[in-house]
């Protein structure tokens, strides 16, 4: 098992470069220059003023060279400092990064407490109206777009009824560990962050639900007279929980992706929006900062994954 | 027609505060507040869509930072927030006969929230602050006071322009190496507090100051607010400062909330999460249905304008005068501001704006009122007539392509280029709408990049109304010798050159208002009638509050001013 | 696994009362009975044949030109008269449904061609990589690793903020990023396919290389790659919708649904026409692809023909 992590982990350099250099060459290489962007407009300023800014910020350099002092101070966790906010770009991704773990833990919470038993419950049910209903929905969930649902959600909830708050983590002035508080601002960006994940294990978990259920060693147990709510749980679960984990990977992916988009509609102060508002801004540290830190999340994350799996399914061999 | 206009910019300079709706008791007019006692206590939340970036004063090129730094430091002078004339505030200033020695004392009363009296040397350490900074973007700034640009580039340990009166360590003199009309705005400069900032400005250290922990979290203030907490990308908390030497606030604590967009500042306004905020004008008819908050409207401090590239290879009719006037005739800009900011805007002919107090009152401008024939008939004086297809062409028999430009993601201007662009094709212009990112704009204007055929883009003014950087022909950028600037219509004229040197650096040293007003009407009726902008218009800012904040009066240069003496009923 | 006769979740299907066909005979018949595929079917060329004659219906239906703007008549509600405000009209006065029908034109446009340029890509790397292997393998699952390391939409997000694109760069940005899924399938399909015995036969037999490729193992990977890109072009509609909330996709004035869905859903309480008919367009295309897609699957995918064909 050690030896597993330690290759995964070795494994994860080379793309962990492959990522910084493509952060940064289309950073770098596109139009368009940060000092000119908020300089515009100033009153009096001048050439010189324009030069010394970007001798001072280190732009003036040639590119390559500018990303090798980059690279050689990230792998010390020294990102840069932020053009904008003049502080080191990955500390202020890390201040936001809790924001961004909860909002999609919560997802992925609220994926697999919805989605696994809607998923069972449908094959269970075959044939039935709520199978019916459940299959829709499994299609369904992924036609809708994420902003624009949960716009809509914050007209309902928020504005009509004001049922939940619209935006933000927190009421301002609540303690910080108003756990009911913080629940009503979760509830609406997690669900919707969430509903391409419980869409995708309801479908996943139906298949696999039918699929056990018609195995020989689920027919024994029949045959046995075990109560088959037994049967299910304790032999069928097991199994479909297999490709549970198998779809986690891309269920990471767009949870970190998809966060970005639900950040900005709920102003949750995330490493998404922080690092999209960036890119608008051309603040490169805070861009590459961001890339790198949701990047290795990611692929953290598909080392994790593939761990799960060895734990789940004891085919798989761990060497 | 000008008297119109008068009655105009004296409509837009009284904040109307329209309640929006006929609940009893609810629209607190001012004198109702001005009749009641303040209550103490309560919190206001202001929204904003963007995080600020620092709390160094010296830093700060946002609106954002420039909130908060404004709510914790007070400043020498404050500008009227109504006419935008320099006040005093934490001291008072006077000029010399030949406007070259500025001196300024600080007020008596005037003190830090340690404790400590305000002093010359607070000011200085903000001059020296600015030098010593290699971030800031306001070194060109103080480029005329005596010494500063030695201090700036190291060769000078002091700047010898400052002279602190070795009798009275609250008064002070600055010294400028020529005549500038805007020095007594400059020279407002950055009050830091010596006993926290001092030790980066001492002769031995370098840039540090850009980097100083008391950016981030500053613990000395003068303003009416201290600062509490940051919670970095969502909110900033500020404290009453009790000691604050205008008297203590009566709110108790001020946040700064940053939400993700425009729709989050109406949504939050509705539902009374949040105090206050500017609101656009596609919401306001949404806003005015909701019982609980009013709505104060007053002119912004700038405009939205279609810049001409009168240089253009492509475009080349924009060069000729009579087209311009055909394009300014051929939009009907009533209409236009009626569909694009549902008639929260006031039609532009001149640079200035009407709360300033440059806006050329004393001069017939050409309104440019909608005239189609009389647009047509300009084009065809032009050489420009309507070629087999219906689009205009010259007698080269080149055709009249017209690529209007704009930065995308602001709706509001997405729309105007498209609305302009469909009015130009009825006067047979090949117009099209092409909107791009910001940042890619901004660089090709200021780099005079020779494609860009017109673009529509805005200014935001300030109290001082030296548009030098916008308009001197020195501030046509040259892509051969790769000088840049903001003039990016090519266009210059040498009378108006000279009316902005006139009312910039008087050859007579007369910075009197009276006298750069006389300049300004001569330089903005040059522009009237040569049309290197349309110049748009001016929109409205509508600053929505809840019912219960008291004594809110916010105007087109300051919304805050007076936030000491704003308070919440309960 | 259970044989292609045995149970469907209960339902025994005799085996005999099918006669044996081709993979492709056989889907045909399954799809022809799956009502609910050819329904999305249906609806979706009928979304594109509308969008595709958009500039006839503009002319001769609705008389009103795409780009035609009438400042006197903004938001006005959908009416039956004239008929170019059947679905009302937007902030300059320009007709909803016929730019709601040019919109499509551009976004199923991007959907369709950035899904072929990932298949294009997609398959002949991932042929190329599992057949081959070696060091052209490494270097391709080294990049794939890495496009998959980033999440997706950052990258697309910093790209689309830096070249403000237009539909063509679009599906060139799209088209090159969004490939990596289809070329794994392949390269894993490849690799387990070349180690069959009918393969290492054909080689003994002296087959080339590209035959081998093309008359052995494409044929059998073919049929999923189609339900992956069916897939694939709705996710990429929803993608062009979600950069154009981010005000990073195809820009005004030229219409687009996912432009007119975040422009309309600023003037959502002046008029909630103009966000509920590109919403209804989008949910509708996406929803049928990702039905036939699944119809598809059912009919094609003999791992799952057990259990998900009813």
């Amino acid at each position: 098992m050690r030896n597993f992590l330690i290759r995964r982990a070795l494994y994860a350099i080379p793309t962990l470069i492959g990522i910084s250099i493509i952060t940064f060459a289309i950073a770098r290489l596109s139009p368009g220059d940060p000092i000119r962007l908020f300089t515009f407009g100033i009153k009096d300023f001048t050439q010189d003023d324009y030069l010394r800014l970007l001798h001072a910020y280190g732009l003036d350099k040639p590119i390559p060279l500018q990303y090798v002092d980059w690279l050689s101070n990230a792998v010390r966790l020294n990102f840069g400092e932020s053009l904008i906010y003049h502080r080191e770009a990955g500390t202020m991704i890390l201040e936001r990064l809790p924001n961004t773990l909860q909002l999609a833990v919560t997802a992925l919470m609220l994926q697999l407490i919805i989605g696994v038993p809607l998923g069972v419950v449908a094959a269970l049910r075959r044939g039935s109206w709520a199978d019916g209903a459940i299959r829709v929905f499994g299609v369904a969930g992924h036609a809708v777009p994420a902003f624009w649902l949960g716009q809509v959600l914050i007209i309902l909830f928020a504005i009509g009824l004001r049922w939940l708050p619209s935006q933000g983590m927190l009421t301002v002035g609540k303690d910080q560990l108003d756990l009911m508080d913080r629940l009503k601002h979760i509830l609406l960006p997690a669900f919707v962050l969430a509903l391409v994940g419980i869409a995708n294990y309801s479908r996943i978990l139906r298949t696999e639900t039918l699929d056990v259920l018609g195995q020989d060693y689920i027919r024994t147990a029949h045959a046995k007279g075990l109560r088959e709510r037994v049967v299910v749980y304790v032999h069928a679960l097991r199994n479909s929980l297999i490709p549970v984990v198998t779809a986690l990977g891309g269920i990471l992916a767009t949870l970190v992706g998809g966060a970005l988009v639900i950040e900005q509609v709920f102003s949750w102060p995330g490493i998404g929006q922080f690092t999209f508002q960036a890119a608008i801004a051309k603040d490169y540290p805070i861009v590459q900062a961001g890339v790198m830190i949701a990047s290795t999340l990611l692929v953290v994350s598909y080392v994790l994954r593939d761990l799960t799996y060895a734990i789940v399914d004891p085919r798989i061999k761990v060497a | 027609m000008r008297r119109l206009v008068a009655v105009l910019g004296a409509a837009m300079l009284v904040a109307v505060s329209c309640s929006s709706s006929g609940t009893p008791g609810g629209g607190a007019s001012p004198s109702v507040a001005a009749t009641e006692k303040p209550q103490q206590g309560g919190r206001v939340i202001e929204a904003t869509i963007s995080d600020i970036a620092t709390m160094q004063p010296v830093l700060v090129n946002d609106t954002a930072s420039g909130r908060i730094t404004g709510l914790i430091y007070d400043n020498i002078l404050q500008v009227d927030y109504k006419t935008g004339e320099p006040k005093p505030r934490l001291a008072s200033a006077t000029v010399s006969s030949d406007s070259l020695k500025y001196t300024f004392e600080m007020n008596a009363k005037a003190v830090w929230s340690d404790g400590k009296p305000l002093i010359a040397d607070d000011w200085l350490t903000g001059l020296k602050a600015v030098g010593k900074s290699k971030k800031t973007v306001r070194k060109s700034t103080f480029k005329d006071v005596v010494g500063f640009t030695d201090y700036s580039d190291g060769k000078a340990t002091s700047i010898s322009g400052v002279a602190i009166d070795p009798a009275n360590n609250k008064k002070w003199t600055v010294t400028m190496a020529k005549v500038s009309c805007s020095a007594i705005i400059d020279l407002i400069g950055y009050t830091l507090p010596t006993q926290v900032f001092g030790k980066y400005v001492t002769d031995s250290s370098k840039d540090e100051i850009d980097t100083a922990p008391e950016n981030t979290n500053p613990t000395v203030v003068s303003g009416p607010f201290k600062f509490t907490e940051w919670r970095k990308g969502d909110q900033v908390i500020l404290d009453k400062n009790a000691t604050y030497w205008q008297g203590a606030p009566n709110i108790d604590q001020y946040v700064y909330k940053v939400v993700a967009n425009q729709t989050a500042i109406t949504n939050g306004l509705k539902t009374g999460e949040i105090t206050w905020g500017t609101i656009q004008a596609k919401d306001l008819a949404d806003v005015q249905t909701v019982a609980t908050v009013k709505i104060d409207k007053y002119q912004n401090l700038g405009y939205t304008f279609i810049g001409w590239n009168t240089a253009s290879p492509t475009a080349v009719g924009l060069a000729d005068k009579r087209v311009r006037q055909a394009l300014a005739y051929g939009i009907d800009m009533d209409q236009v501001i009626k569909a694009v900011v549902f008639g929260e805007a006031t039609k532009q002919v001149s640079h200035h704006v009407p709360v300033q107090w440059a806006y050329p009152t004393g001069v017939q401008l050409e309104q440019y009122k909608y005239d189609k024939a009389k647009a047509q008939s300009l084009l065809k004086d032009a050489g420009w007539t309507p070629g087999p297809d219906g689009i205009l062409q010259n007698a080269a028999g080149k055709k009249f392509n017209l690529t209007i430009s704009t930065n995308s993601g602001n709706t509001e201007r997405e729309t105007l280029a498209t609305v302009a662009a469909e009015q130009y094709k009825q006067l047979g212009i090949n117009a099209k709408a092409a909107p791009e990112a910001f940042q890619g704009l901004v660089t090709k204007l200021t780099t005079g990049d020779s494609t860009l055929e017109a673009t529509i883009i805005g200014w935001s003014l300030g109290a001082e109304p030296d548009p030098y950087s916008i308009w001197h022909s020195s501030q046509i950028p040259d892509p051969a010798k790769k000088v840049e600037g903001f003039g990016f219509t090519y266009f210059k004229d040498p009378a108006m050159d000279k009316a902005i040197e006139e009312a910039r650096n008087p050859s007579n040293g007369d910075c009197t208002v009276a006298s750069r007003k006389k300049q300004y009407e001569t330089f903005n009726k040059i522009l009237n009638e040569n049309q290197p902008y349309n110049f748009g218009y001016a929109n409205n800012v509508l600053a929505v509050s809840q019912q219960s904040l008291q004594s809110f009066k916010p105007g087109s240069f300051s919304a805050i001013y007076n936030v000491n003496e704003w308070w919440i009923k309960k | 696994m259970a044989t292609a006769a045995a149970t469907a979740g209960g339902v025994i299907v005799p085996a005999e009362a099918r006669p044996s066909r081709s993979l492709w005979d056989n889907a045909w018949y399954k799809l022809r009975r799956d009502r609910l595929t050819i329904a999305a079917s249906v609806t979706l060329v009928l979304l594109a044949l509308l969008s595709i004659l958009a500039p006839v219906f503009a002319d001769n239906v609705f008389h009103y030109k795409f780009e035609q703007q009438d400042l006197f008549h903004t938001y006005e509600k959908p009416s039956f008269d004239p008929p170019a405000y059947l679905l009302g009209t937007d902030e300059v006065g320009r007709s909803q449904v016929v730019r709601l029908l040019f919109g499509g034109q551009v976004s199923l446009f991007v959907g369709f061609v950035a899904a072929l340029v990932n298949f294009l890509v997609g398959v002949p790397v991932g042929l190329a990589a599992g057949y081959f292997r070696g060091p052209f393998d490494d270097f391709i699952n080294w990049l794939i690793t890495t496009l998959n390391g980033i999440p997706q939409i950052y990258l697309l997000l910093i790209i689309a903020a830096l070249w403000q694109p237009g539909p063509l760069t679009l599906i060139a940005i799209i088209g090159l990023l969004n490939w990596t899924g289809i070329t794994l399938y392949c390269r894993g399909q490849t690799i387990s396919l070349r180690e069959r015995e009918y393969i290492t036969s054909a080689h003994a037999i002296g087959a080339t290389h590209a035959r081998v490729i093309f008359k052995h193992i494409l044929p059998n990977v073919l049929p999923l790659i189609f339900i992956l890109a069916a897939i694939d072009v709705g996710g990429i509609v929803l993608l062009e919708s979600a950069l154009s909330f981010l005000g990073l996709g195809i820009l005004p004035p030229t219409p687009s649904w996912g432009n007119m869905l975040t422009g309309g859903a600023s003037y959502f309480v002046r008029a909630w026409w103009l966000v509920v008919s590109p919403g209804v367009m989008i949910f509708l295309t996406v929803l049928c692809l990702y039905l036939i897609g699944d119809g598809l699957r059912d009919a094609l995918d003999p791992r799952l023909k057990t259990h998900e064909s009813h």
